[in-house]
């Protein structure tokens, strides 16, 4: 039990910031993500002992982060995160500067992407390598680059659009 | 007009920070059916109290009429079969723990679930009649003590309480335990199944 304690230590430690930034690309909120954050960290730990080597373990729990964050969209019918991004928005009013607001309307421009336009982004953001996409959304690398240039082109568009408002 | 290589410096620049480590999460689970945990015994607790008030009332007392003796026997046997009730649902949920045994505490949360619903149900209106009709013999020989008014007032609040606690109270604690555990049940079984689907 205590090896796997130091396991799973070790893999949070090296893991959770960047699921936590992937969370938060699919929220828009800090509590949101906390709570996606955790429920993907608990499965790990529940599972850790069947985690069979086939994929890096990194790989395999950005799968489980993506599913996540996925039914919890989908469950809970969230309306993306307009409502969450509005409130960031007006949270950074009190402690306003240009970045926050442009951090702001980045995340309101990812909310208004495909579910999975949305999870592939997060991750080129997070600048994961293509095959590590690959796996994680099931796309062949091929399709993969051509899907990556729109989405790229379309959180630009969105992204412009927002910064004209 | 921005480019994306901007969009993908703002993203850099936004630091995350996570404020929460692996044994700070893995408690906080055990906190949330902790808190459950902790009702149970508390009203265990509140079981024993009330048994050992009306034991120490029957030693200490030497009451004459066999109606008083009478209802406190029926007082206090559904006191005990209740704390016993209460005894073998709190067993359900402290066996097991989720982080270690999910499937396992997850099956023993819905029992629990159901076995509250019954409590606070069928079981709860024949401990209220149950417990009405012990007050009631004890209340023969110790009203006889008292006036009139003071004999109405007693028999009043007595059973005002008893219907408020059956009605209003109850409802209420039945909602809320309800919604809590419904609300850990849903929370577990999208961890186990999620994984299913992503394993």
């Amino acid at each position: 039990m205590e090896k796997k304690d130091q396991l799973f230590k070790q893999i949070f430690d090296s893991n959770s910031k960047k699921i936590f930034h992937l969370c938060y690309g699919y929220t828009g909120d800090a509590d949101s993500a906390n709570d996606l954050l955790q429920e993907t960290f608990l499965k790990v730990w529940q599972n850790l002992d069947k985690f069979r080597n086939k994929s890096l373990i990194s790989t395999w729990i950005y799968r489980i982060a993506v599913n996540t964050c996925l039914t919890y969209l989908r469950s809970e019918k969230r309306q993306a995160k307009d409502e969450l991004t509005d409130s960031i928005i007006e949270n950074s009013v009190e402690e306003f500067s240009e970045k926050n607001e442009q951090v702001a309307l980045l995340y309101k421009s990812i909310s208004k992407l495909e579910e999975n336009d949305r999870l592939i982004i997060t991750m080129v953001l997070d600048e994961l390598p293509y095959n590590e996409i690959a796996e994680i959304s099931g796309i062949s690398e091929g399709n993969l680059r051509v899907k990556i240039h729109r989405i790229k082109q379309k959180l630009t568009e969105l992204y412009n659009q927002h910064a004209r408002i | 007009m921005q480019e994306f290589d901007h969009i993908q410096s703002l993203w850099d620049t936004h630091k995350v920070e996570v404020k929460i480590s692996s044994d700070e999460m893995l408690s906080q689970v055990k906190k949330d059916v902790g808190s459950i945990r902790t009702r149970s015994v508390l009203n265990i607790a509140g079981m024993i109290l009330s048994f050992i008030a009306i034991a120490a009332l029957w030693l200490f007392f030497d009451f004459k009429s066999w109606t008083t003796h009478a209802g406190l026997t029926i007082t206090i046997t559904v006191i005990a079969v209740y704390t016993f009730i209460l005894y073998r649902g709190h067993k359900l949920i402290a066996q097991n723990d989720f982080t270690a045994h999910p499937k396992e505490f997850l099956s023993s949360l819905k029992n629990y679930q159901l076995d509250r619903f019954k409590l606070y149900n069928r079981l709860y209106w024949i401990y209220a009649v149950a417990l009405s009709f012990g007050i009631v013999l004890f209340f023969f020989e110790m009203l006889s003590y008292y006036s009139f008014w003071k004999q109405c007032l007693i028999v009043g609040l007595t059973f005002g309480w008893i219907f408020f606690c059956s009605t209003l109270v109850r409802k209420t604690a039945l909602k809320r335990e309800r919604e809590r555990i419904s609300l850990l049940i849903e929370k577990f079984e999208r961890i186990s199944k999620q994984f299913k689907e992503t394993a």
